[in-house]
Order: structure tokens, then sequence, then C-alpha cells
């Protein structure tokens, strides 16, 4: 063999590589590059070569693996030419823990009033009297009181503030943010925390959670709530939910609003395929309550009410979360239960 | 409160050719919410809520009242009826004398009755045991019914006596309040006590012979023997009646309405209906003038409210105009029976005698915009200026980033009571230095715990199949102050079914997070050892770990140490130009050997450690991974020479034995 056949040679043996069917790497490797393949056996041939030109034919040898080498390298990095993986195989998950739903419902409740300018703030869950009935023109033994199933603290009375009580609602929280802000508005407040009634079934825990929005400012009226409670609605409930406020009675707002949403699995018609909606009353479902602040309050809060006007609302985290479409907790129980096989799936 | 209404009763009070579904629809928007509608009795009944303060719509006609304003709103026929009944009775037989009553103006503002005569015990026409049935009261007899029936249809309570038995106890009615400790045995066989200052009847004699406006009393109230009777209304102070009614939980119909202030102006239609339904059912014969001493007899406070008050409350349409005009304002409070006079932009405004409810310029507005409609309202979001004074001390995008992170490493947040049970105070502090309960639920709820760890160990006992388990809670522990409200202090704490090395490592990268990476834990114990960092040569403690019995690892943070030291971003180290070295060096170390000391020993040998990590221990031989550095040259194997050698003589110092050679 002469220098000139063996180029033809490497020619070949790379236009072999070049065309190759097979996609294999390893199958490659053993063809071109193994004992008895293609390489070595040209390499073998360069004994009859020429003394003169065997250090060309080296060159070009070596040249020549260079080649195969580099070709099958890059195709064995080539996705296409992977080898089997059995993708229907079931994942391996790496361990993860869950956020409690409560969290998950107040973490997105406060970036939704945080968008339209509120601060979230915390107030005692163990508190005065005064604090949660009295400053809110719930004078002592007032009927008003009777809503509430308050537990009392075994403490001494104070002679101003009366007794030690469980919060009932998140409500003591509104003479308490006027107080931190020196009486002087604006106030935008969000204050969400535990309540505690001492009343338990399917729908009742002794502790629960509520989420209560206070607004202070010159020229607050009721569109402004009504806004506020609209903006919200659509945010945590989705696109065409809508609020409405109907009378109610709250000592502590005055006038004083019912809240009611609209449903979205009747679409707010109270009807499925005319058939009566099981999950809500006539297309609404009742969420909690509102009001323009008492001027009693404000006064409580230090606040004039003949220059300031203000609405609060005041929900339960529980029932505002248990809405969401789709969810389905019948027993809001379960929330505290502790229960992994209940809190896994959130 | 809730009331019953059927819908047929209602058209006795209200002309309307409104449906019952409209009716809900529309007396829910503007007034008292029409919860739901029963179909009892072949009839449509209304299940209404009526607020505390709107005492007046607790009846058939008040109910009729609002729906007449409400539904013309909404542009359908609607009108009260009126009740058509006398303005006085006479006696039509021989006069039996009244009782020589004695009122007191400071505890009833009236008291109002009549007696009748020959009374029948007819059995309750099948007519009123229906309704009575529709709306939930028992059915007896004629003589008992009719004092329900009137008192639901007009709302103001009455009570029937056996008038030959109150004129056996001396004919007498004095209105007094009771001192303590006088016996009284209700009309259903009940005794009760006085602790003084309920407000009762009595006769000459002092005995009790009622609990006016709550409940009769066995010796004056009807039986089966009753041939006469004394139709009696008083109107007894709300508070008294409400003070009565709690102290000895009475909690009759009469009791929760009168509680409320019920327009004592009511009771005068009440008793002319009473004694008619006695003539016509029972065939009574009015044998008495009516007895009406009516001290309480004034207007109500007019409130003067000023136009600009309610249009402030109401807002403008998009346009900028007033939502309703001085006259439009003016008819909505007279349809509701206010009488208005207006004078230099301000509206007097007299409110009827059964709405004592209005009494400031928020609840006439609150008139106004309701019959107007708060559906027809603009909905906007306010354009005032945004509060920027943050409260202090609080940080919720902290504790959610940690609730994010800590779930997102395997950990279950939990949510756990407050309020534990005895047994669980005590794995944490004796009782009395808990804040108790006066009146709890149950018994699993009864002190204010001080720590979280011992609730999160029961959630972990209740999910004890699963092995590896690691759950988190931040929560409030309530620390008792003297004479004060406790301190409510936020802790995070994690119990885990993990070693201790792996919580303390998600320890360590929750807190890497927040660009802290000097954590140690000094020992206190063989199990327990407090958690700090260190900052500008302070230590900051955290908190507390636990090596439990049950072989968990408890961490207990406290929430307002963490504030002080998580950081929102790092401080930037440049990166190193030299090379950095790091080998590995193995001691054998004694028994109970604290190696976060003994790393601690090493990191200090030299200013080149910049690291030193702990990568394996097997038996008792501790394999360490030491980084070196110089930021200002390469190092050199050599240079390290001396460095190892003082690594191992400082670790001779606690019986640490070099495995290999330096």
């Amino acid at each position: 063999m002469n220098l000139e056949e063996l180029q033809i040679k490497i020619k070949t043996i790379k236009e072999q590589l070049k065309n190759e069917s097979i996609v294999d790497s390893e199958l490659l490797q053993t063809k071109y590059l193994g004992k008895k393949g293609s390489f070595n056996d040209l390499a073998k041939a360069i004994g009859q070569i020429d003394p003169e030109q065997k250090k060309e034919a080296g060159k070009l040898l070596n040249e020549l693996k260079i080649h195969l080498t580099e070709t099958i390298e890059k195709l064995e990095k080539s996705p296409k030419k992977a080898s089997f993986e059995d993708l229907t195989a079931p994942g391996v998950k790496p361990k993860v823990g869950h956020m409690h739903p409560v969290s998950q419902a107040m973490e997105e409740i406060t970036q939704i009033f945080e968008r339209i300018g509120f601060s979230r703030a915390r107030y005692p869950e163990v508190d005065w009297d005064w604090y949660v009935f009295e400053s809110l023109n719930m004078p002592k033994s007032h009927p008003a009181r009777d809503e509430w199933e308050t537990f009392f603290v075994e403490a001494p009375v104070d002679p101003e503030k009366g007794k030690v009580v469980l919060t009932t609602h998140t409500s003591n929280g509104q003479v308490r943010e006027m107080e931190r802000l020196k009486s002087k508005p604006p106030i935008r407040m969000i204050n969400i925390a535990r309540c505690y009634r001492r009343q338990q079934d399917a729908t009742h825990t002794q502790m629960f959670h509520q989420f209560e929005g206070l607004v202070v400012d010159t020229g607050i009226n009721i569109q402004h709530l009504k806004g506020t409670l609209d903006y919200f609605a659509e945010q945590f409930y989705g696109p065409g939910t809508k609020s409405r406020i109907r009378p109610f009675h709250f000592q502590f707002t005055e006038p004083s609003f019912e809240v009611d949403f609209s449903c979205h699995i009747c679409n707010g018609t109270g009807k499925i395929n005319e058939e009566k909606c099981k999950f809500c009353k006539s297309g609404w479902h009742e969420v909690g309550g509102a009001g323009m602040v008492h001027p009693n309050v404000l006064k409580a809060g230090g606040i004039d009410p003949e220059k300031y006007t203000g609405f609060a609302f005041g929900w339960g985290v529980e029932r505002t979360y248990t809405l969401k479409q789709g969810l389905n907790i019948d027993d809001i129980r379960l929330l505290y239960s502790g229960d992994l096989r209940f809190l896994e799936q959130f | 409160m809730n009331i019953l209404i059927p819908h047929t009763w209602l058209l006795e009070h209200l002309d309307t050719d409104a449906d019952p579904k409209k009716i809900q629809e529309y007396v829910s928007l503007c007034g008292p919410s029409v919860e739901r509608i029963y179909d009892i009795e072949s009839d449509k009944v209304y299940d209404i809520e009526v607020t505390t303060n709107r005492v007046d719509g607790m009846s058939i006609r008040g109910i009729a009242r609002e729906a007449a304003v409400i539904l013309q709103q909404f542009g359908i026929k609607a009108k009260l009826k009126p009740n058509n009944l006398p303005q006085t009775l006479r006696p039509e037989t021989e006069v039996l004398p009244l009782p020589k009553i004695s009122n007191d103006p400071k505890l009833s503002k009236r008291l109002i009755c009549v007696v009748l005569k020959g009374v029948q015990r007819n059995p309750t026409p099948e007519w009123m045991a229906k309704r009575l049935l529709q709306t939930e009261q028992n059915v007896h007899d004629a003589v008992i019914d009719i004092t329900n029936y009137v008192t639901h249809e007009l709302g103001h309570p009455c009570h029937a006596f056996d008038y030959d038995k109150l004129m056996r106890t001396g004919g007498e009615i004095n209105v007094v309040e009771a001192k303590a400790g006088e016996k009284f045995i209700t009309l259903d066989a009940n005794e009760f006590e006085t602790v003084g200052g309920e407000v009762v009847f009595k006769n000459g004699e002092g005995d009790i012979i009622d609990l006016p406006s709550i409940k009769g009393t066995a010796n004056t109230s009807i039986d089966d023997t009753t041939q006469n009777v004394l139709l009696l209304l008083e109107s007894i102070k709300a508070e008294k009646v409400r003070f009565a009614s709690m102290t000895h939980a009475i909690r009759t119909v009469a009791a929760q309405l009168m509680e409320k202030n019920v327009d004592p102006n009511l009771a005068k239609d009440v008793l002319v209906r009473g004694a008619q339904l006695y003539q016509e059912l029972c065939n009574a014969q009015i044998a008495s003038e009516i007895y009406d001493d009516f001290p309480g007899n004034q207007p109500l406070k007019p409130v003067e409210v000023k136009l600009e008050t309610i249009h402030e409350y109401l807002g403008t349409d998009a346009a900028g105009k007033q939502v309703l005009t001085t006259q439009e304002i003016i008819s909505i409070l007279e349809q509701l029976e206010c009488t208005v006079t207006s004078k230099n932009q301000t509206l007097i405004i007299q409110p009827p005698s059964f709405r004592p409810d209005l009494t400031i310029p928020a609840d006439i507005v609150e008139e106004i915009a309701r019959i107007y409609g708060y559906h027809k309202l603009p909905s906007v979001i306010m354009d005032t200026q945004i509060p920027t004074e943050k409260q202090k001390g609080v940080n919720f995008t902290l504790e959610n980033r940690i609730k994010r992170f800590l779930a997102s490493i395997g950990l279950q947040e939990i949510y756990s009571y407050s309020m534990v049970s005895e047994q669980i105070a005590l794995q944490t502090d004796s009782l009395e230095n808990h804040l108790k309960l006066q009146n709890p639920l149950t018994d699993d709820r009864i002190y204010l715990r001080k720590s979280l760890i011992p609730s999160l160990n029961e959630i972990l006992d209740q999910n004890s199949h699963i092995s590896d388990l690691s759950v988190f809670e931040i929560a409030n522990v309530y620390l008792p102050k003297k004479n004060d409200l406790p301190n409510e202090s936020l802790r995070l704490s994690i119990v885990s079914t993990k070693p201790y090395r792996e919580v303390r490592g998600i320890l360590e990268s929750l807190l890497a997070q927040f660009f802290v990476t000097n954590l140690q834990v000094t020992q206190n114990s063989d199990t327990t050892g407090t958690i700090l960092v260190s900052e500008n040569d302070k230590e900051i403690g955290l908190g507390i770990v636990t090596m439990q019995s049950n072989n968990r690892v408890a961490i207990e943070l406290e929430f307002s140490q963490l504030l002080l030291i998580l950081k929102t971003h790092p401080t930037y180290q440049s990166i190193p130009k030299t090379a950095i070295v790091t080998e590995d060096m193995t001691f054998t170390l004694p028994k109970k050997i604290r190696v976060g000391e003994i790393m601690k020993v090493m990191s200090e040998v030299s200013t080149l450690i910049t690291k030193v990590e702990l990568k394996d221990i097997y038996n008792r031989n501790y394999s360490f991974a030491i980084t070196y550095h110089d930021p200002k040259q390469n190092i050199a194997s050599d240079d390290l020479k001396p460095v190892r050698k003082k690594i191992v003589q400082e670790l001779e110092k606690h019986q640490g034995i070099l495995v290999g050679t330096v």
C-alpha cells in the first residue's frame, strides 16, 4: 500500500462514518475504534508502507483517530443519539411539605389588600373588654353582646378597661389602630388574627381567624366600601364575582351591612340546569359584616367624627376561603385537626 | 333574632300583588333579610332575620310596614292596611272592679289592662292553630293562645292573668324592684329566688305575683278553673327586663322582645285586638273600662341632620352629581313615617314612636341609603392618601417567606389551638403560671399555652403512622403579666422525627435564606441547647433546641429575635483571585465530645482557615474538611504545614488524636 491508497481508505472510512445509520455510540466505538475496528485494520496495514512514507502515514492515521473519536463523541452528546430511557416510569418527587390552607388564604388576602394601599397590623388576641366591646359602642350588658360567645380569662378586672377576654373578633384592632396612629387619619388597615368564640360544630371552631379592614379619612363614603368589596371579590374568587351589601345591624357601624358575594358555582343565578343551586342562597353567599364606622367608635379612638368618616369590615378567613370554587371542605374543624391526610392536600 | 311570617297572614296587613319570591328578594335588599321561604300548612312562610335594633320588625304588622315602603321603591304596588281597631273598649256587662294598681314610672313606661268576664275554655280555632303551627308556637286552647297570637301579629307581649286568683291575692298590683332572696314560682312550676333589682309585681303583702315582661307566676296565672281574665300589658324598662331575664336564664319570647325596647304605644292596639279575640273565640264580655297609665308617653328626641352629611355618606355619581335630591330624601323619610322639617340645609327629623333606634345622623343616613337601595350606589375605590406609617415589630412578609421555605423543603405547617388541656399545660410550666379560662367550653381547651411544642408533639402522636414527619407552627404563646394583659410572644417551633443534625440543617438553611450563616448551639445539658448567632461580637439568643425522650427534636424560636438578625440581602464578598485549598483531616475524639466547640477551636487556629466543615463521623473518627484561603497570594502546601500542626496541637488539648499524619 502506498500513501495515496492509504488516503483513499481514510476518506472511505470517514464517508462511511458520516453516513452511518447506527446511532448507538457504543456500537460505533466498537465498529471504528474497537480491536477489530476499521481503524485498527488500517493501522495494521501500515507495516506494508514504504519506510520513507511511514512517518507521513502515521500522521494521517493519527488524524483519522482524532477525527473518529471526536465524531463519535459528538454523536454521543447530541440528544437524538441518547440511549433508551423508560419515559413511562413514574417520577421520584423531592419531599415537600405544605403551607397550612389558612396561611395560604391569609397570604392571598393580605396581598390583595396591600395592592390598594392597606397595611397589615397585628393586635392582641387576649384583650381588654374595652377594646373588644365597650369602645365599639357596646356598653356592658348590652343585648348585642349575646351574639358573641365570649371566653373570659381568670385575671383581675382593670378599673378602666374591664375584664380580660379572648378576642371574639378582630374589631378590637379598630380603636387600637386609631391609637397607634395617634388619632391621625388616613387609616387603611388590614388586621388578620386568631379569634375565639365559645361554640363548636361543623361550621364553628372555638378558635378561628378573621380579617378586618378599617379605612378612615375625610370623605370616605359607602361607595368606597362597595368598591373595596367588589375589588376583593374579583381578586379572591375570580373575574365576574360580584359583591352586594344589604342592611344589617352592628353596634360599631352605622349604617351596617351584611356582605354577600355572588356564587361562582351557579354564576349568581341560584340555579344549575333549572335546579336550585345547593351551594348558595339564591345566587349569593353571605360572608360577613361591614359598615360605616360608628361616630362613637371614632370618638373612642380620639378621632373627630364631624371631620372624618370611615368604613370597616370583618369576616372569617375560613368561611371566605372555603367558598373557593371546587374546594368542598364541609367541616372546618378539619383545619385545626392536625390530620396530615387533610393537610397534605394543600 | 328570626321571625316566621306566613304569607297569607302578612297579606292581612299588607296590600300588594308582589309574589313571595319578589317579596323575599326586595325586602332582603333594603330591609330585614328574608333568609328562607318554607312551605308549611299549604302556605309560604318567610323566615326573616330581624336585627336587635329593629324590634319593631318582630311582628306581622312590623314586617308589613317595612315591606310596603320597600316594595313601592321597586315600583310594586304595596300599602300597609289600616288596622281598623276601635279607639277604646266599653264594659258590656256588670262591671268587675279593676285591681288596685300602683306603677312606678321609673320601672314601667306604661301599664294598661282590661277585665274580661265569662271566658270559655274553647279550643283554639283551626285558622289560629294553623298560624301558630306555621310560626312554630305551641297550640293549647284559645284562652292561652290568643296572647301569643296577638303578640306575634302586633309585636307587644301581653299577659292574661286569672282575674279571680289575682283578686284573691289581695287585688293589688304594685310595680316594684325585688329585694334579694324573695321566692317566686313561675307558671310552669319552677322555683326561683330573686337576687335583688328584678322588677316584679307584688300584692299588698309583698308577695311576688308576676315577673312582668318575662313570665307569669303560678299564683296568678291561668289554669283549668279560670273564668275571668285580666288582660294586661306593661312596659318594663328594657335594661331591667334584660337583667332579670339573663340573671335567671328565663329567655321567653316576651323577655327577648321587651329587652329591646318595644314601643309602648303598641300596647293599646294589642289590648284591644286581644279583647276582641276573647270576645270572638271565648265568648268573653268586656267587664271594665280600659285602665291605662302611660307615664312614658313622650315623643322620641328629634334628630338633626345636615344635608351635607347625607351627601357625604352617599357620595356622588360618576358625573359628580348628588345621588338624591332633598325632596327625594324627605320623601323616603316620610314613607318611613318620620316627620321632617327643614331649616338652613338641615333636616329635623321626628322619628315615629316605634323607631327608638333613630338617634344620630348616621342612623338617618342608613334609612335613606337602604330604602334608596345600596345596590344602586356606584362602587369606587378610594383615591385618598395611602398611609405610610407602618406598624413596628411585625414583618408579615418574613413570616410568610419562612412558612413557604419550610414547607418547600418538606415540613408541614400546623395550626393548633391556643388553649390546651391541663396535661398539656403541665408539660411547659406549672398550672398557676398559665392563664386560665373562666368559662372553658371543653376540658381540652382550658389554659393559654406557653409553648407550641407540646401541641406539635400531639400532632405527631396523632399521625404516628408517618415515620418521617417534621411539622412547624408560627403562633403566639401567652406569658402572664401581673395586672396586665399577657405578653403575646410570637414563636416559630419545629418538631421533627429526623435526626438532630438534619433538623439543625433545616434551621441552618432557613437562616441562610436570610443571609445568616453563623448559627451556633451551646450545649446546656445532655439534651438541651441554646440556639444563637453572633453579630458584632454580641451573641443573640434565638431559642432552645431539645432532644426529646421520644427521639424527636424540638426547636422553639422567639420570632422577635429572628427579626433582629434576618437580613433582606447579603454583603457581597469579592470573588477570590487566589486559589482556595480544601484539605481533609480526621481525628479520633472522646465520647460525649461537643464537636461544635472543637470546630470552633479549629477555625480559630489561623486566619488562613476560612471554613471548617464536618464531613463524616465514623465510630468516634470525625473527618473535617478545612478550607484555607489567602486573598493576597496562592497558598502552597508547605505554607500549611505549621497550620496543620497547630490544629493537631489544639485538638490534643481536647483529647483529639489525629488519624494518619500531617
